[in-house]
This record gives structure tokens, sequence and C-alpha cells, in this order.
């Protein structure tokens, strides 16, 4: 039944398409929290118009499928430009992008309720605004948002599942191509989901020991992952 | 003079603004005004080099405003603060520069969590004033030894009780060797029990000649070190003069009236 594990052909694709699915993620959610952060920042600080860009730019990001922007990413963008890009960086920039739509609320949350009073203190003892963000609120926020974090990885690995429709060789498309050879649809896709379940579950587990190991007494969150 | 170290000039503070919204629910018609509350109202006060002044009355009378319009933590609307020569309140005065020189001591103590104490009194000798490692450790474990927490340098904030907490507040106000330290009722949101050690502290201070503007209502405590009280009500200051005067007789009203009260609770204590 599981026969076609021993097919070295089959071993690369899914070795392939688990490390693409694995780079892609973490490209994704550090970009995310890069660019989350910046959005959430701008949110929270920024003028009127840099708000409602801000805004839009989440909309567009979490209110439209990953599979859609990903399609037009890869194929309508670079069409309407007349451009070639490398599809596999669109992919990567899409993962980040849409990761950021979501991480930016995670981030204003936890800059939100921190900054009051930690604001007040940092200014008083002659802080800049600047580097009260950066030695007073984003190590504050980056402790609270790590279970927040933690989901975000999870479901961004998930999501990678809609490469395969894109043309490219994930862990889906790693199954879909030896389906193609080998018709037993069954311990294909038990093998691709125990594949899923078992990255997931070790990177969720080093993630809940660098949040224990990083909890600062004091700064707890109710909610946990 | 040259020793004033601070100036408040005709400081006016308001918040809200003031607006009438006509709504028509049914056939009611509700109006709803939201009033201006003016915290400070033309306040004006000399600080001198060692001074100790004590700012007291009912609550919600704006001290605490206008303390935080002298740290220019609160922006005042009218007026001028001054620190030595330099106008606070001008436009393109470095703020951040300014604060650095004044040290401010919050009601709720207000320490970065995810700091120690050590770490709290070091961020702002290293980034602000740009020591060199070495030294910013060796003054803030000095300025954690004037206030008596050495037993809790390298906790962070939640594990130490109230009494230590705000200690660390205050030595992370004077570690920069401000010209002047206010305090905004630093002692008001301690238990009864760990308001003795805070008082201790500023009682070593005023010892050693620290500039301080104090809004409290720790009588026995302003008795023995403030040289002027202030009572303040209403957004404005009602009566000065020294501690005899309002243990004795003060000249106001309303002053009076307050004093009594004040004194009638601390003696059943």
């Amino acid at each position: 039944m599981f026969e076609f594990l021993f097919n070295p052909t089959f071993q690369s694709w899914i070795l392939q398409g688990l490390l693409l699915t694995v780079e892609i993620t973490m490209f994704g959610v550090l970009m995310g929290l890069g660019l989350g952060t910046l959005l959430a920042i701008g949110d929270i600080y920024g003028k009127k118009p840099i708000k409602i860009a801000i805004a839009t730019y989440v909309e567009i990001f979490r209110g439209s499928p990953l599979f859609v922007q990903l399609f037009l990413a890869v194929y309508t963008v670079p069409a309407i430009l007349n451009v070639q890009i490398d599809h596999a960086i669109l992919a990567f920039l899409v993962f980040g992008l849409n990761s950021a739509g979501y991480q930016k609320g995670y981030m204003k949350g936890a800059i939100e309720t921190i900054m009051g009073d930690q604001t007040e203190a940092s200014l008083s003892v002659g802080l800049s605004k600047i580097q009260t963000l950066r030695h007073v609120i984003l190590p504050q926020a980056y402790r609270i948002v790590i279970p927040s974090w933690t989901n975000e990885f999870c479901s961004l690995t998930k999501s990678t599942a809609t490469l395969a429709f894109v043309g490219f060789l994930d862990l889906v498309g790693a199954g879909r191509s030896i389906l193609i050879n080998n018709m037993q649809i069954m311990p294909v896709w038990i093998v691709i989901a125990i594949i899923y379940l078992a990255w997931i579950t070790g990177f969720s587990k080093i993630m809940d020991i660098i949040y224990e190991k990083e909890k600062i007494p004091g700064i707890e969150l109710s909610m946990q992952s | 003079m040259t020793d004033l170290v601070m100036e408040a000039k005709h400081v006016y503070k308001k918040f809200g603004k003031e607006s009438t919204k006509v709504k028509k629910i049914g056939t009611q018609t509700c109006v709803a005004t939201e009033q201006i509350v003016e915290a400070v109202k033309d306040v004006s006060i000399q600080i001198r080099k060692g001074d100790i002044k004590l700012i007291f009355g009912p609550s919600g009378s704006g001290k605490s405003t206008f303390l935080r319009c002298m740290a220019m933590l609160e922006i005042p609307d009218k007026g001028e603060i001054y620190l030595r020569d330099e106008c606070l309140t001008r436009p393109g005065v470095d703020l951040n520069k300014a604060r650095a020189k004044i040290g401010f001591v919050f009601q709720h103590i207000y320490l970065f969590r995810h700091l120690t104490a050590l770490g709290n009194v070091e961020l702002a000798l290293r980034q602000v004033l740009k020591l060199p490692k070495e030294e910013a450790y060796k003054r803030a474990l000095a300025a954690l030894a004037d206030v008596k927490v050495t037993d809790c340098v390298n906790k962070y904030p939640s594990q130490m009780s109230g009494g230590q907490a705000q200690r660390v507040g205050i030595a992370r106000a004077i570690a920069r060797d401000p010209e002047i330290i206010l305090l905004d009722e630093p002692t008001s949101a301690l238990d009864p029990e760990l308001t003795g050690e805070v008082i201790d502290t500023l009682r070593d201070l005023a010892k050693q000649g620290t500039t301080m503007v104090i809004v409290s209502h720790e009588m026995p405590f302003a008795r023995e070190v403030a040289e002027e009280m202030i009572f303040y009500d209403e957004g404005t200051v009602v009566e000065t003069g020294p501690p005899p005067l309002f243990f004795n007789a003060p000249n106001t009203d309303r002053a009076k009236k307050f004093m009594t009260r004040i004194i009638n609770r601390t003696t059943r204590e």
C-alpha cells in the first residue's frame, strides 16, 4: 500500500515539496512580521491618508482568497506589465504580503495594549518616540505576539497547498504528481497529511518553548495558541 | 535670581471640546452638551534649587495635570514653562532633551515591564545620556542603592512589592541627575504599610537637597520636609504658604475645610 514511499523519484518529489513549503512559509512569516510591524506602526501613529492606505491594503490581502492573489501575481500581473519575472519570486512575495495583512492586526493589538503608560514612562526619562518604540514598545509587543505568530505560521503552512495549482511542486504538488503515476489515493494523501502534521507540530512546539523562554513575568497573554 | 530651576508662567490646560448636539428621538428633543474641563487655569510657580514644594488638594482638581504640564508630558494650551533659561513651550524645542533633565515619578509607577530593576534605570543612561555600558551599570546600581532596593536589582516589576517598585521608579528618575524631580502622588497607589518605605526614600532625597515638587497628601511628611505647601483646587492655586500656616490657620475657607478633613482622617488612622 505504501510501497510508493520507496520509489526514489517519489521520495525526491516529496522532499522537494516539503522544502518549498518550509521555505515559502518561513519567508512569508518573516516578511509578514517585518512588513506587518511597519503597517501596525503606520496605522497607530500615522496620519489619516496613511491609515486609509493601510486599511485598504489589509482588506485586499485579507479579504480575497490567497489562491486568487497567487494566480493574479503569477499569471496576470506579469502579462499586464509585460515583464518576465521568476514565478517563485512572485509566489514568495505574495505569501509575505498576505501574511503582513494578518500580522499587522496582531502587532497593532499587542502595541495598543502596552503603549499608553509605557510610552509615557519612556518619554519621561527622555527617550524619543522612535527610541520608545525600539526599546520599550516593540520588545514587549513581540513577546505578546508570539502565540498569534505560531497560529499564523500554521495557517500559512497549510495555505502553501495552493502553490500546486499554479504549477509549483510543493507538498500537495508532490502528492498530485505521485497520484498521476500511482493510483493509491488514500495512502498518498495520508502520507502528505502526516508530513504537514509533523512539521507543524514540531515547529509549534519550538515556538512554545521560545514563548516560555522569552516570557517576562508580568507580560502575559491570556490567549494561548 | 540665578538659582531658579524651573518656572511655570500662566499655564493653562483644558480638556475636551465644547460642543452641543441636538438629537430628536421621536417627539422628544435631547440636547447633549460636552463641557470643557479646565484642569489648569493660569497657574504660575517658581522653583529654586533645593526647594521642596508640596501640592495638595481635592482629587480631580487638576494637580496631576499641572505637574504633567511641567514635565511637558502634557503640552499646555497657554503659558510658558521654563527649565533654567530654556523655554520648553516654545515650538521647536527638543523636548526629549528637556525631559531628560526632569525626573518624573508616576502615581501608578509605570516601570518598564520587560526590564529588570537594573534595566529600568539603565535604559535612559544608555540611550539618552549615551553612557558607556560600564558607567551606566555603575550609576544605575548607585541609584538603586540610594533608594535601598539592591535586593531587587535583577527582579522584574511584577516580582516586586509596590513599595519596592515605586522606589525603583524613583531610582529611574534620579539616576540621570535631573535638575528637578516631579512626583505625582508617589504613595497613593500603595498599601498603607508600604508608603512608609517610599516616604523614607523621599526623606533621604530631601536631606540631600534634591529639588522636588510633590503632589501628595502625606501631611506629616509635608510638615517635616516642605518649605512651601500649595493648596490647589478647581484648576488654580488657592493658597500657598509654609506648612505651619496650613496646620495652624489657613487664610482661605476652602483650605481650612480641606485641612480639617485631612487631619481628622490622619489622626483617626
